[in-house]
This record gives C-alpha cells, sequence and structure tokens, in this order.
C-alpha cells in the first residue's frame, strides 16, 4: 500500500482521476496505513474458527475492513460461494469446456479490450484478458436467463484483480448474481429497474429536501444510479472503497448498496442543493466519487453504517415486492 | 425547465445572438462507437478500447450557425439489447437522435432500423433523426453499403452520412448538419418546449458551454 501512495495508480493497477488530491490523500494514507496494519492484527488474532462462522464478530469484522491479504478465502466463504462451489457437481474446470461459439461470445469478445483498458496489469498481460473471458463466457454458458450483461465485465474483472484466481472469480461472481443480487441482469433487467424505484422511495423518505430538488431538475435515477446497482459501485468509486463495500455486500447483501446510495447523496447534500440543472446534477453525481470523505473509505464507510437509514433485508424485500407490483399494473 | 427568453446583455454588455438548447440522444447497438462520436465531438478525443457504456451519459456542446448559439444536451445511451428498456427515458422529449451503425456489421444496421421505427413511433413527432454508418475508416470491411443506407434514410427523411469517430471524418458536420434542420424560431418555444428547442440567453446556467463555441 505504502508503495502506491505518490504513484499514478492505485494498489490494483488502476489510473487515479486526473484532478487527484494527492496531498490530501497523503494525508488519509498515513493513517489508513496505520489502521490496516491494526486490523490485520486483529484478523491473525481471530481464532481460525471465528474467520470463517458468520458472528456479530465477524461482521463487525468486515465492516472495519477485510485485510486484502484475505480477501479471497474471506470473501469465498461469507458469499456463500465456497458452498456453492462444494455443493456442485462439476468443477469449473470441466463447466468451462462447454462454452459455446454464439453471439454472446462474439460480445464478450467485443468487451474484453474495452474492460478496464487503462489499468495497467489488464493492459500489460495477457492471461487477465483470457481468464475474463473464461469466467463471462462460461457464466452467461451456465445460466441462461442472465446470459451475459455488460457491467458484469467490470464485476469479474474487480474479482480477477483481487483474488488473482480464475476459478474464485467465477464462483463469486456466480454466487452474486443468482443469490445476493435481485434480478439486475437478466433480459427484462427487472430488478434493476425495481430498485431504482425503491432508491426513490427511500432518498424521498430520509432527503425530503434533496429528493424534491433533484426531481424538479429533472433527473431520473437511472441516469446517475445505474452503475450503482449494475457494477456494485465498480468504475464508480475509488477502488479501495469499492472494496471495503464488496466486503459488506458478500456479508450483508444488497441492502449494502442502499445505505452506500444514502450515505452518497447525505454527504453531497450542499453540492445537490447548489446544482441547477440537469448537466450539473449529473455531473455532480459523476464527480462523488473524487470527494476525500468517500476516498477515505475508511471514514466512508462508517459514516455508511451510522446513517439512520439502517434496515432489515426483510423490509427491504418488502418494499421491493410493492414497487414490483406497482410496476405490473 | 425554466424557459427564459427575457433578453439580456453580456457582462461586458455588448448584445449577441440567440442560444437554443436541444436535447440529442445517440441510439444503436452496442460498439458501434456511439461514445466514441460524442467523445470526438466534445473533446476531440478518440480511445482505441473505449469502455461500454452501463446505463447513459450525459454532456453537452455548443456549435455556432450564424447568429445562433446551438446548445446541445447529449444523452449517449447504452448499447446491449437489455438495457433497452431504459432509452425511452432518454430518447422521451428529444429534438434530435443519431442512431449508430458500424458499417462492418450488417446486424448493427438492422438494429439501426428498428431503432428508426421506434423514434418514429414513440418519440416526438419532430425530431430530427440523423443516420450515422461509423467507422468509415475501415471501409476495406465494408458490410453496409453507403448506397443501401442512404436510400433507407431517404425513405424515412433522415439525415444521413458515414462518419469516423477515429479519423474525425464527418463528425462534427453530423452534428452541425442536424442543427442547421433544427427549428430555432421563438414562437414555437411554448412551456415544455416538446419537439422545440428552448431559447436561452447568456448568461443562464444553461449556456455557460457556450465558451466552447466556434472551434
Ligand atoms: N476503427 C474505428 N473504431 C471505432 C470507431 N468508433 C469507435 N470505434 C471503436 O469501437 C469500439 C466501441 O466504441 P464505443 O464508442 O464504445 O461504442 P458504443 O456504441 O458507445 O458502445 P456501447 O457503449 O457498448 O453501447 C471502441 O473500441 C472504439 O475504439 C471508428 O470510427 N473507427
Ligand atoms: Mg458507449
Amino acid at each position: 500500500m505504502a508503495s502506491s501512495m505518490y504513484s499514478k495508480v492505485d494498489e490494483y493497477g488502476f489510473e487515479r482521476p486526473e484532478s487527484f488530491d494527492y496531498k490530501q490523500y497523503g494525508n488519509f494514507l498515513s493513517q489508513y496505513i496505520g489502521v490496516l496494519a491494526k486490523r490485520a492484527k486483529r484478523w491473525e488474532d481471530l481464532k481460525p474458527t471465528d474467520r470463517f462462522k458468520k458472528t456479530s464478530t465477524l461482521k463487525r469484522f468486515v465492516r472495519k475492513g477485510v485485510p486484502s491479504s484475505e480477501r479471497e478465502a474471506v470473501w469465498m466463504s461469507i458469499s456463500g460461494a465456497q458452498e456453492m462451489q462444494n455443493e456442485s457437481m462439476v468443477q469449473y474446470s470441466s463447466l468451462k469446456k462447454y462454452m459455446e461459439n454464439t453471439t454472446i461470445t462474439e460480445m464478450i469478445k467485443i468487451d474484453i479490450p474495452r474492460t478496464f483498458p487503462d489499468n495497467i496489469y489488464f493492459a500489460n498481460d495477457s492471461i487477465l484478458p483470457e481468464q475474463l473471458f473464461n469466467i463471462l463466457a462460461t457464466f452467461a454458458h451456465h445460466n441462461k436467463e442472465v446470459g451475459y450483461c455488460q457491467g458484469l465485465n467490470y464485476i469479474a474483472g474487480l474479482l480477477l484483480l483481487v483474488t488473482k484466481s480464475e476459478e474464485s472469480s467465477f464462483w463469486l461472481l456466480k454466487v452474486l448474481v443468482e443469490q445476493i443480487l435481485p434480478k439486475y441482469y437478466i433480459r427484462s433487467m427487472s430488478g434493476l429497474l425495481i430498485d431504482l424505484d425503491v432508491l426513490d422511495e427511500f432518498v424521498q423518505k430520509n432527503e425530503p429536501a434533496l429528493h424534491r430538488h433533484i426531481t424538479r431538475v429533472g433527473m431520473p435515477w437511472a441516469v446517475a444510479s445505474t452503475k450503482w446497482f449494475i457494477c456494485l459501485y465498480a468504475e464508480v468509486l475509488p477502488t479501495e472503497t469499492v472494496l471495503r463495500i464488496w466486503d459488506c455486500i458478500f456479508y450483508e447483501g444488497s441492502k449494502v448498496i442502499f445505505r452506500v446510495a444514502l450515505t452518497l447523496i447525505k454527504i453531497h447534500r450542499q453540492q445537490i442543493l447548489e446544482a441547477r440543472d440537469l448537466g450539473e446534477m449529473v455531473e455532480c453525481f459523476r464527480k462523488m466519487g473524487q470527494n476525500i470523505n468517500v476516498v477515505n473509505c475508511h471514514q466512508f464507510m462508517i459514516e455508511v453504517f451510522k446513517t439512520p437509514s439502517s434496515f432489515s433485508n426483510r423490509y427491504l424485500e418488502k418494499v421491493r415486492e410493492k414497487h414490483s407490483a406497482l410496476r405490473s399494473t | 425547465m425554466a424557459n427564459r427568453t427575457s433578453a439580456a446583455q453580456r457582462p461586458n454588455g455588448s448584445t449577441q445572438g440567440k442560444i437554443c438548447q436541444f436535447k440529442l440522444v445517440l441510439l444503436g447497438e452496442s460498439a458501434v462507437g456511439k461514445s466514441s462520436l460524442v467523445l470526438r465531438f466534445v473533446k476531440g478525443q478518440f480511445h482505441e478500447y473505449q469502455e461500454s457504456t452501463i446505463g447513459a451519459a450525459f454532456l453537452t456542446q455548443t456549435v455556432c450557425l450564424d447568429d445562433t448559439t446551438v446548445k446541445f444536451e447529449i444523452w449517449d445511451t447504452a448499447g446491449q439489447e437489455r438495457y433497452h428498456s431504459l432509452a425511452p427515458m432518454y430518447y422521451r422529449g428529444a429534438q434530435a437522435a443519431i442512431v449508430v451503425y458500424d458499417i462492418t456489421n450488417q446486424d448493427t444496421f438492422a438494429r439501426a432500423k428498428t431503432w428508426v421505427k421506434e423514434l418514429q413511433r414513440q418519440a416526438s413527432p419532430n425530431i430530427v433523426i440523423a443516420l450515422a454508418g461509423n467507422k468509415q475508416d475501415l471501409a476495406n470491411k465494408r458490410m453496409v453499403e453507403y448506397e443501401e443506407a442512404q436510400a433507407h434514410a431517404e425513405e424515412n427523411g433522415l439525415l444521413f452520412m458515414e462518419t469516423s469517430a477515429k479519423t474525425a471524418m464527418n463528425v462534427n458536420d453530423i452534428f452541425l448538419a442536424i442543427a442547421k434542420k433544427l427549428p430555432k424560431n421563438e414562437q414555437t418555444t411554448g412551456p415544455g418546449g416538446s419537439g422545440q428547442g428552448r431559447r436561452l440567453v447568456e448568461g443562464d446556467s444553461g449556456a455557460k458551454a457556450a465558451g466552447n463555441c466556434c472551434k
């Protein structure tokens, strides 16, 4: 981590935005390195059995960040991907054999060089693009309802950069799409449309003044937030912040997406109110990832779980059902 | 949407021509080059590997036509079929559309035709539609004949050009041609402005990008 302090790319090979504030980042990093060291020590001290059992201790640990060296194993375990892999009758290596040459694989082929073209690992390494293709094509072949949805390439790509394992990335992608997230990626994208309505309701409840202003300016949620749901903030927020969010999504489920969304909106209250037209509003949302309070992933995650909008997955399901019914009438 | 037509002076005191603002949407199959065309038009850049658009992107650019400044509010949409359900949100109320296909890929031309049909049925009745046959620099791999596309454009009353986001060929031209064809008379800019440009005056929040004008 320290080595990337003044580097133009982050630890995962992503270029920092042009307007990146290295000074502020340096300040944050000098603190965060301490946090990381402390967390790594705490994880080391966890009993092996506690590392992977979903207890309130582990939940607290996950919210404070999974050490990057532990992410693959912890994600596999807390997400249910490990279980899915264990229970599968077939191994990934044999699943992989059945990729077909279809229009879907053509589509995926086109998207491979378009996935993270500026990432130094994707640009300079021939194995990563090939692995990404294998994951997406295998997944598409075995999940006919989803096939390939643009956006999955970014999720699978980041999974690969973190886990460095094609096989783990495949199972993590599969568990996300098939178990953790609603039906975002199927042909009708119904889960996405519903969650955009749910977000609208949550913002209206939690931030009525902001909601009124955003509505007055005329920005549909689909414009600002489609990527939030589809890419799980990859390509939207800084990498380290995204991974801290993913830690929690793998543990707690898709409600985390909403808590992050509401926090983003809350901490940009002033900028949102100052946006006078659609162009300014879209720009305001587009730039949220550059805010130092978002770059500071540790503080940001504390903020996410402090926001009074805590709710259960059961409650979220009820709101989703309501909007699903409203949509079909 | 405020519709401000009151005469105003520039900060430096000189009077100036009218400013019209139009909503333009780009539609077409994935990877035909919609984002690349916008990037070329707005920033003068081209990326060999342009990332696929998820949802939509919004950009603005201004062009000058005689005494009129035309400000485009550009919606660049996602091309993959399944994002189709989100598209009406972007073409609703649009005064102009560029339907893009890739001249090296016949399927993308078929898709462009269905987009044109959908716009003619569902979008504003006066919408100005341009058909862009992109990747003209790859003419040696051409699968869609110029004449075929031109005939389709003529039958349907579309503007038509072959473009290249890579070499910049016809990129500014197609936006300019659209700007020329859009109605700019102020009587028709009623509140809500369906199908018509909103006329603004410099100094309005909406017109601040006019500095990019006349490059
Ligand atoms: N040779 C050539 N390549 C182009 C041209 N325009 C775009 N491309 C390339 O085609 C690919 C797709 O371009 P995009 O602009 O992302 O296409 P898009 O229509 O926005 O695609 P989606 O966002 O997925 O709907 C990129 O790799 C571009 O570099 C062109 O005029 N000539
Ligand atoms: Mg695009």
